[in-house]
C-alpha cells in the first residue's frame, strides 16, 4: 500500500461489505431472540 | 350534443392547464439537452459544475423529503399511535419526492444510463457520493415498499397487502437507517472542499447539521402539507380539521426542539474554528440572516404556538422553516461556494434550468394529486377499516 | 500454585494491551509516502517569461484544437483564464500591484496530487495514481456526475458540456503514454526557458532546494507542492509570495481526501448501532404499551369485581331483608291465626259455658 487512497479504498470497500453483511445478519439475529416471547 | 357542443369537461381546470403547459415545456427543454448537451440549456461551468439541479432538486429535495422517515418512526417505533392518519401522506410525499429527485439526477448527469455503475461496474467507496447513491437507492425501494400497502388495498390484494404490512417495523428501521446516512452524506460531499465553501458554512459538523436540518425539514413539510393536503382534499380527508390541528400542535413541539438543537450545532461549528470574526463580514450578514431569521425565529415562533395552541402561527412557521432548509442547501451549494470567486466567475441558473426545476415539481404535486384521489392515503378503505 | 483472580485479571489486561499496541497500524497514525521513484514537473516562475509556448505544445501533443488565442497576442493576460475542456494547461499573468516589480507568469495545470481529490471522491472508481506519478482518468466508466471538478481546490479539470451523450472529463495527463515511453511531457519539451523540468519527484526536491540555496535572494524559500494537501507532482518556485499567484499559500499538510475520511469511517457505526437501538426502542415501546394496557385491564376488572362484590352483597342484604320480611310475615300470620284461633276457642267456650 503506497498511498493513502489505495488503503482507504480498500478498508472502505471491506467496511461497507462488513456493514451489510450484520445489516442482513441482524433480522435472524432479532427474530431469534424474541420468538418464544409471549405473544399478546 | 354535438361534437362542438360538448362541455370541456373536468380536464381543463386552470390548474391542469398551467401544468400541462409546464411538463409539455420541460419536455422540450429535456429534449434539447440529450440532443445539444448540458451547455444548451443550463449555465454550468468548469469553476460551477454543480447548478441549480444538484443544488435544489437534489439537495433540497433529498431534505424536504425526510417527513417519510420521522412519522413513521414516531409512529411505529416511537408508538406515537395518534399520527398515524399521517403516515401515509407523509410516506407518498416522500417517496414521491425522492423519485423526483432520482429524475433530477437523471437530467443533470453527464451519462445517466451509467448511474448503476458504482454498483455494477466498479465501486468507489472512499466516496461520500457511492454512500449517498447506494443509501438513496436502497430507501427509494422502502419508500416503494412502504407505500404499496394502499396500492394493494386499492387493488384489492389481500395476501399482498398482509405480507407487506408485516414488514412494517423492519422498514421503519431501515428507512431511519438509511436516512440518517444519506442525509448526513449530503453534507459531507462538502467535507472536502475547505478552500472553496465559505468558512462560516463550512463545518466537520456539517454532516450532523444536514441531517439534523432534515428532521425539522421533514417535520415542517409534514405539517405544511397535511394542511394543504387536508384543503385540496377535504372531501376525502377523514380526520376533521380540529384532529388535524392537535397533530399540528404536537408537532410543532418536535419541530421547536429540534430547531434548538440544531442552532445550537451551528453555533458550536463556528466557535470550534474560530470562525466568530467572520461574521462582520457581508456574507457574515447572510449567515445570520440565514441563522437568525430561518432557524431561531422558527424555533421561537414554533414554541410560542405550542404553548398557546395555535395552529394558524404553527402552520405559518413551518413555511418559514422550509425556506429556512431550502436556503441553507442552496448557500451551502451555489452561494457560500466559489463564494470568493470573481463575479464573472459566479454562477446564476439558467432559465431553462429553473424551468426543469418547476417541471419536477409540477410533475409531483400531479401524480400526488392523481394517487390520492384515488387511493386510501387520506382516509381509510372501507373494506379495511381498523385494519392497520 | 494458585493465581489470585486480580492477578489474573490484570494478565489479561496487559496481554489484550500488548496485543493491540502491536498492530497499531490504523491509517491514522501511518505515513503513506507513495509510490517510490515516481516522476514530478518542477515549475520555476522566476524563469518563466509568457511565450505559452508550453501551452501550444499542450494542444499539438494532445490533438486538440490550435490556440483560441495565438501566442503573439499578449492581451490574453489582461484577464485570468483557467483550463477549460479544450485547454490543458494555461498561463497566467500576475502583476502583484507591484509598478518597480516585473510581473509573474505562472502556468496552471492539474498538479497531479500524492493523494489526489478526484481519486477519492469519484464514486465509480474512474480516476487513477499511477506509479508513475500521473493520475489518469477512464472515461469508459465515468457517470458524468462532476463531482471531481466540484472539488478540485487548483480548478484543473474541465468538462464538456457540449457534448449531448459523449461527455467526458479533461485535464491534463502529464502525457502519460510519452513518458511511459521515456519522452517528456509535451510542455516540458516545448519550454525554451527551463522554466519546466521533467524529472523523478525525489531529484526534483532536490534541484529545487539546490537552487534556493545557490540564489536565496531569488527565490521565496520554500518549494509549493511539496507537502500542500499532501503534496503533488507539480511542484513551484517562486520570487513572489505564492499566495499572490493564485495558490493556497499556508495550505495543511492533510491530504483533502482525509477531512472527508473521518465522517465516511463513522457510517458503518450507523449500521451497527441503529438496528439494535431503534429496535430495542420500539420493544421498549411495546413493552410500554402492554403494561398500559395490562394496568387498566387491571383496573377495569378491579372495578368489575368490586361492582360484582357490590352487587353481590346488595342481593344478600336484598334476600336478607326478604327474608326478615317472610319471617316477621309468617309471624304475624301465625299471631293472626293464633289469636283467631283463641277468639274461635273463646266464642266456643262462651257457646259451652252457656249450655
Amino acid at each position: 500500500m503506497h498511498t493513502m487512497q489505495e488503503f482507504l479504498a480498500h478498508t472502505k470497500g471491506l467496511c461497507y461489505i462488513v456493514a451489510g453483511v450484520f445489516l442482513v445478519a441482524f433480522i435472524p439475529f432479532w427474530l431469534s431472540l424474541t420468538e418464544r416471547e409471549q405473544k399478546d | 350534443m354535438t361534437q362542438l357542443e360538448r362541455p370541456a369537461g373536468r380536464m381543463l381546470t386552470p390548474f391542469n392547464v398551467i401544468a400541462g403547459l409546464i411538463l409539455a415545456g420541460g419536455a422540450v427543454i429535456a429534449l434539447i439537452r440529450f440532443v445539444c448537451g448540458l451547455s444548451a440549456v443550463t449555465n454550468l461551468s468548469h469553476y460551477n459544475p454543480w447548478g441549480l439541479w444538484i443544488g435544489f432538486d437534489v439537495m433540497t429535495g433529498v431534505a424536504l423529503a425526510a417527513g417519510g422517515f420521522v412519522i413513521s418512526a414516531a409512529v411505529y417505533l416511537f408508538g406515537l399511535k395518534e399520527y398515524h392518519p399521517i403516515v401515509r401522506p407523509a410516506i407518498l410525499t416522500a417517496f414521491l419526492g425522492y423519485a423526483l429527485v432520482v429524475v433530477g439526477l437523471l437530467f443533470d448527469l453527464g451519462r445517466p444510463w451509467r448511474l448503476p455503475y458504482p454498483f455494477i461496474v466498479r465501486a468507489g467507496p472512499t466516496s461520500a457520493l457511492f454512500e449517498v447513491a447506494l443509501c438513496v437507492a436502497l430507501y427509494l425501494t422502502t419508500l416503494f415498499v412502504e407505500f404499496t400497502p394502499a396500492v394493494f388495498e386499492w387493488l384489492g390484494m389481500r395476501i399482498w397487502r398482509k405480507v407487506v404490512v408485516s414488514l412494517t417495523i423492519a422498514l421503519t428501521i431501515f428507512g431511519v437507517v438509511l436516512s440518517t446516512m444519506h442525509q448526513s452524506s449530503l453534507g459531507a460531499l462538502y467535507l472536502v472542499t475547505p478552500t472553496k465553501l465559505h468558512p462560516l458554512w463550512y463545518s466537520p459538523y456539517i454532516p450532523v447539521q444536514f441531517f439534523v436540518s432534515a428532521v425539522a425539514a421533514g417535520l415542517s413539510m409534514v405539517i405544511f402539507e397535511s394542511m394543504l393536503s387536508h384543503r385540496a382534499f377535504s372531501d376525502r380527508a377523514e380526520i376533521s380539521h380540529e384532529q388535524l390541528d392537535g397533530l399540528t400542535i404536537g408537532l410543532s413541539k418536535g419541530a421547536a426542539v429540534v430547531l434548538a438543537i440544531y442552532f445550537a450545532i451551528k453555533m458550536l461549528g463556528i466557535t470550534l474554528e474560530d470562525k466568530w470574526h467572520h461574521l462582520t463580514t457581508p456574507m457574515g450578514g447572510w449567515f445570520l440572516v440565514e441563522i437568525l431569521g430561518f432557524v431561531l425565529l422558527p424555533c421561537i415562533l414554533f414554541l410560542i404556538g405550542y404553548r398557546e395552541r395555535k395552529p394558524g402561527l404553527i402552520r405559518f412557521t413551518a413555511l418559514v422553516t422550509v425556506i429556512g432548509i431550502i436556503l441553507n442547501r442552496l448557500n451551502v451549494s451555489l452561494f457560500a461556494f466559489n463564494w470568493d470567486l470573481p463575479p464573472e466567475s459566479r454562477y446564476v441558473p439558467h432559465w431553462m434550468e429553473i424551468w426543469i426545476t418547476v417541471s419536477i415539481v409540477t410533475l409531483g404535486v400531479v401524480v400526488f394529486r392523481w394517487i390520492v384521489n384515488r387511493m386510501p392515503i387520506l382516509h381509510e378503505h372501507p373494506n379495511f377499516k381498523g385494519m392497520h | 500454585m494458585t493465581i489470585s483472580r486480580r492477578t489474573f485479571l490484570g494478565g489479561v489486561a496487559t496481554g489484550a494491551g500488548l496485543m493491540l499496541t502491536g498492530t497499531a497500524e490504523a491509517a491514522g497514525s501511518k505515513h503513506f509516502p507513495g509510490y517510490p521513484g515516481r516522476y514530478g514537473l518542477l515549475h520555476d516562475t522566476t524563469l518563466c517569461v509568457g511565450c505559452r509556448s508550453c501551452e501550444a505544445g499542450c494542444q499539438e501533443v494532445n490533438g486538440l484544437p490550435p490556440l483560441e488565442t495565438p501566442t503573439e497576442d499578449k492581451s490574453v493576460f489582461d484577464k485570468k483564464r483557467g483550463t477549460t475542456d479544450k485547454a490543458f494547461t494555461v498561463v497566467n499573468r500576475y502583476d502583484g500591484g507591484d509598478a518597480d516589480k516585473p510581473p509573474v507568469y505562472r502556468k496552471q495545470q492539474c498538479m497531479h496530487c500524492n493523494e489526489p481529490c478526484c481519486e477519492s471522491v469519484c464514486f465509480v472508481g474512474a480516476f487513477t495514481k499511477t506509479p508513475e506519478g500521473p493520475v489518469l482518468y477512464d472515461p469508459s466508466i465515468c457517470v458524468g456526475c462532476r463531482y471531481c471538478v466540484m472539488v478540485c481546490p487548483y480548478y484543473a479539470l474541465g468538462y464538456e458540456y457540449d457534448e449531448p451523450v459523449t461527455p467526458r472529463v479533461m485535464r491534463c495527463t502529464m502525457c502519460y503514454p510519452r513518458i511511459k515511453k521515456g519522452l517528456n511531457p509535451g510542455c516540458a519539451d516545448a519550454c525554451p526557458t527551463g522554466a519546466i523540468t521533467f524529472g523523478k519527484r525525489e531529484d526534483l526536491i532536490k534541484v529545487a532546494r539546490e537552487r534556493i540555496r545557490k540564489q536565496p535572494d531569488r527565490y521565496i524559500d520554500h518549494i509549493y507542492g511539496e507537502h500542500e494537501f499532501g503534496g503533488a507532482s507539480w511542484m513551484v518556485l517562486a520570487g513572489v509570495p505564492f499566495g499572490q499567484l493564485d495558490l493556497h499559500e499556508g495550505a495543511t499538510h492533510t491530504p483533502i481526501p482525509e477531512m472527508g475520511s473521518g465522517f465516511l469511517s463513522v457510517v458503518p457505526l450507523i449500521v451497527s448501532i441503529y438496528p439494535g437501538l431503534l429496535a430495542g426502542i420500539y420493544a421498549f415501546t411495546k413493552r410500554k404499551e402492554k403494561l398500559a394496557r395490562l394496568s387498566k385491564e387491571a383496573a377495569v376488572a378491579e372495578t368489575l369485581a368490586a361492582a360484582e362484590e357490590e352487587t353481590k352483597k346488595k342481593l344478600a342484604d336484598a334476600a336478607k331483608r326478604a327474608a326478615k320480611e317472610k319471617e316477621s310475615a309468617i309471624a304475624s300470620a301465625v299471631k293472626k291465626a293464633l289469636a283467631e284461633a283463641r277468639d274461635a276457642g273463646g266464642d266456643e267456650d262462651s257457646k259451652e259455658g252457656a249450655k
